[in-house]
């Protein structure tokens, strides 16, 4: 009973950053139709961010966020403005080859910088422990899990109640509109982009702690996004966040308790099977 | 008002529009008529900045805002109500009518806009809070009429804001585009619906494959033989 | 099959090309011999990619599981079981085959569309590397060596070198082949209207299903023996390589360069990137780890933003200037 205990709680906890990761692709497709395949590689960019600012000047990578979440957001329009966009509206496959190219990129400048070991960036509550009964929580983790959800729910009233968050779904929901209403949809996407990566360099700062990291991993944090945004049903904002959660989970009870490779391909054979037999992914509406 | 002068415009450097020259005046309720795919929503779509024309230019109050971007002619007034009515489905009816109200000129008073929009649509008013995607095609008609209030508009623009609905729906828009217009709006009315736009109208173009083929009053635009040919394409 | 192709087949610039590429072996190191092999090996991998990835426009993300059965299974089957390597060959390339078919009927039996087709054979191949790494009788993580390759052809051994140069040689030539055979055949036309409209296609009749999983197959069993013919060149059986979706997206990247759903499209990407890129490794590998992956990802987004429509229509057109003065 305790090893459910454990697995669901530590399930929930790396989930919900999951959930978060996804949130960023979920608005990014809701709005330009792009599946960014270097989403992954952001994610290891931050880490490595965090990794390069802790080297030079030992900053906690909770600090370094300060910095890694502007830079990367930066990163995050330029690539779209120079990028993406010229290929929106026309050739709209080639941004699947466009974002695998960047991925490269990405993966091999990283190993450039900072070869291909596996690295750990420390952090003051690295190895503290918070035990409840008889489940053992790690700090990190549950750092993560409030900061995820308290972001979520500020980027859900975000959404909902001012007129960026309406601009955004405006988009979404039909674009020609909303450009007759005078939004200006270009500035949407480039900002939704934009935010998305801002999202992923402190989504990275969250999972960093007693993480290793190296140059390679951004495919797997990829398709693990892709996973929670198409059990999520691409665009749903709690349909995101709840497949985070499930994903996390799955993760968890897997590696407890199947051994090696079934473990670890419990998410992907949930991934396929909803692809195709609820491909509008888990909620029962499809609500945009 | 609004002048268009040798306007050409089009997709994919197929000229849909050819030397297109139509004049709105201040508070003048204008027509622009044509069958099927003779250019009406490109022309409403150049005017609103979402196609870009290949010559001639667009005036407005004396400015020329043909290379002005969809957000810019918004925000000078010039505000489309799009065929199919377009109101964002997912959405409460207050949240389409606050976005309306989103461009930075009609943005600080588009509370005291939302009161004057309910008041001429009260059945909007009763259910702010229902989904748009959930309402009938006359009540979509008039949340994307309401929507393009919002926007504190000086130049109105529907597109075929008659299409699809009940007859009664179609008598108590144009009910209300007159009293628009009665009260001092300039709009430009683009119809199918020949005999209703004669009704209302003060003065109609006559589009044919692109071009402007009867201009003129009412009675004037009806008689012309051209008209006829221009709606049976021969 | 159209005119065109037998003009191909029995026109002197191809079988002049292919006998002073035939030379080479005589006229360089073997290093650049090396390089040039491994070029071999990729232009026949594009291609054979391009039959689904670019014809019928379905980016097929799955190919490293065809590569990695056609490598994994075959060199298992020799080490664990003592199979002679031409019959794993034939085991692998059926196998990979069948699984290119269900890809292909699942494809249409849920309608994927585009964008899903890309995510689900994403996760098929990531699932087919876990599966390779956690299981022993693959070679697990660690991978497998293969016996010193002495030249015994009975034995699919091609002595390295010349020898192997000549094998990928006439894959790669097999493989741009296939291409134009396609091209040129109903099944070509077919994919076209499968790639431009899937739904018009099916509506004027055309057997959507029966078209795909052709492709599929073809692309497949292509893939699956260039992957045994590959790992036994490589002589190490190394699942990071060959069962990974990083060889995938190489090989997409390619074909993308060079020109998608032309027959010498992907031939040319990979004869410009892999040459380009080994080099590079050669010369700066040591210091710059991962460098000739991030020239690659580098020259296909200047390639895309700059000529979507990949190299091949440059080349084609300062051809026909050059004919023409």
């Amino acid at each position: 009973m305790t090893e459910l205990y454990q697995a669901l709680a530590q399930g929930l906890l790396i989930g919900s950053t999951y959930g978060l990761l996804a949130l960023g692709m979920g608005l990014v497709y809701g709005v330009s139709g792009v599946v960014n395949f270097s989403h992954g590689d952001f994610i290891s960019l931050g880490m490595f961010m965090c990794l390069g600012l802790y080297s030079a000047l030992s900053l906690d990578p909770y600090v370094s966020v300060i910095i890694t979440v502007p830079v990367m957001t930066a990163i995050g329009a330029l690539v779209y403005l120079f990028l993406i966009r010229p290929m929106v509206g026309h050739q709209f496959l080639m941004v699947v080859q466009l974002t695998l190219g960047l991925s490269l990129v990405l993966q091999n400048g990283i190993l450039m910088v900072f070869g291909g070991q596996p690295a750990r960036t420390p952090s003051i509550v690295e190895s503290k422990l918070w035990i409840l009964g008889d489940v053992v929580l790690r700090v990190p983790h549950v750092i993560a899990f409030v900061i995820s959800f308290a972001l979520a729910i500020g980027l859900y009233v975000m959404l909902r109640s001012t007129d960026f968050g309406r601009s955004i779904r405006a988009v979404h929901q039909n674009a020609h509109a909303a450009a007759l209403m005078g939004i200006d949809v270009g500035r949407v996407q480039v900002l939704t982009f934009a935010l998305g990566i801002g999202i992923l360099a402190l989504a990275a700062a969250l999972l960093l702690p007693g993480t290793p990291i190296q140059p390679t991993q951004g495919l797997r944090y990829t398709v693990i996004t892709l996973l929670v945004v198409v059990l999520g049903g691409m665009t749903n904002f709690v349909g995101i966040m709840l497949g985070g959660l499930i994903i996390g989970i799955a993760e968890a009870f897997g590696t407890i308790y199947l051994d090696g490779a079934i473990g670890l391909l419990m998410p992907y054979i949930i991934f396929v099977a909803i692809m195709l037999f609820r491909p509008q992914g888990l909620t029962w509406r499809s609500s945009k | 008002m609004l002048e268009i002068e040798g306007l050409t415009a089009g997709y994919g450097g197929i000229e849909v529009l050819r030397d297109i020259n139509v004049r709105l005046g201040d508070g003048e309720l204008v027509g622009l008529l044509g069958a099927n795919n003779a250019g009406k929503t490109t022309m409403i779509n150049s005017l609103s900045g979402t196609v870009k024309p290949m010559a001639g230019r667009i005036l407005f109050q004396g400015e020329d805002i043909t290379r002005l971007t969809p957000r810019q002619r918004v925000e000078r007034g010039i505000v489309q109500v799009p065929e199919g009515r377009l109101v964002f489905p997912e959405m409460s009816i207050r949240e389409n009518l606050l976005l309306g109200g989103i461009n930075s000129r009609a943005r600080p008073q588009r509370r005291q806009q939302m009161e004057k929009v309910l008041e001429l649509f009260p059945r909007l008013g009763e259910r702010l809070a229902q989904h748009a995607g959930s309402l009938s095609g006359g009540e979509q008609q008039m949340l994307a009429i309401g929507r393009g209030l919002m926007a504190d508009a000086k130049v109105l623009m529907l597109d075929e804001p008659s299409l699809g609905l009940s007859p009664l729906f179609v008598q108590y828009i144009f009910e209300i585009i007159d009293k628009l217009h009665a009260d001092g709006l300039t709009i430009l009315l683009v119809e199918q619906n020949l005999n209703l736009t004669l009704r209302h109208a003060q003065r109609c173009y006559v589009l044919e494959r692109g071009q402007v083929a009867v201009e003129g009053g009412a009675d004037a635009v009806r008689n012309d033989p051209r008209t006829k040919s221009a709606y049976l394409g021969l | 099959m159209k005119q065109e192709f037998y003009d191909t087949l029995s026109s002197p610039i191809l079988w002049g090309v292919l006998l002073l590429a035939a030379l080479l072996p005589f006229a360089l190191s073997s290093y650049y011999l090396h390089i040039v092999t491994l070029a071999l090996v990729y232009v026949a991998l594009a291609s054979s990619w391009n039959i689904v990835g670019g014809m019928a426009g379905q980016v097929s993300l799955a190919h490293s599981l065809f590569i990695g059965i056609g490598a994994m299974l075959s060199s298992a089957l020799l080490l664990k079981l003592g199979i002679n390597m031409w019959l794993g060959l034939v085991i692998s390339a059926v196998i990979s085959g069948v699984l290119g078919a269900m890809i292909a009927w699942i494809d249409f039996r849920f309608q994927l569309g585009h964008l899903s087709f890309v995510l689900i054979t994403l996760a098929f191949a990531e699932m087919g590397a876990i599966v390779v790494e956690g299981w022993e009788f693959l070679g697990g993580a660690s991978g497998m060596l293969l016996p010193k390759d002495t030249g015994d052809f009975l034995a699919f051994q091609f002595g390295g070198g010349s020898g192997s140069f000549w094998v990928m040689l006439t894959l790669a030539a097999v493989c741009v082949l296939v291409n134009v055979a396609i091209l040129n055949a109903p099944l070509g036309f077919y994919l076209r209207t499968i790639r431009d409209n899937e739904k018009a296609a099916q509506a004027i009749g055309v057997n959507v299903l029966r078209y795909k999983i052709t492709a599929m197959v073809i692309s497949a069993v292509l893939a699956s023996v260039v992957g045994t013919a590959y790992v036994r060149y490589l002589t190490f059986a190394d699942p990071y390589l060959l069962i990974s979706p990083v060889i995938t997206i190489e090989i997409v990247l390619f074909a993308t360069v060079g020109g998608l759903g032309r027959a010498y499209g992907p031939a040319l990407g990979a004869l410009l990137l892999v040459p380009l890129g080994e080099v590079l490794r050669g010369k700066l590998g040591s210091a710059l780890p991962g460098l000739h992956y991030f020239i690659y990802g580098v020259v296909v987004i200047a390639v895309i933003l700059a000529t979507p429509r990949g190299l091949l229509p440059l080349f084609e057109r300062q051809w026909e200037r050059w004919r023409r003065s």
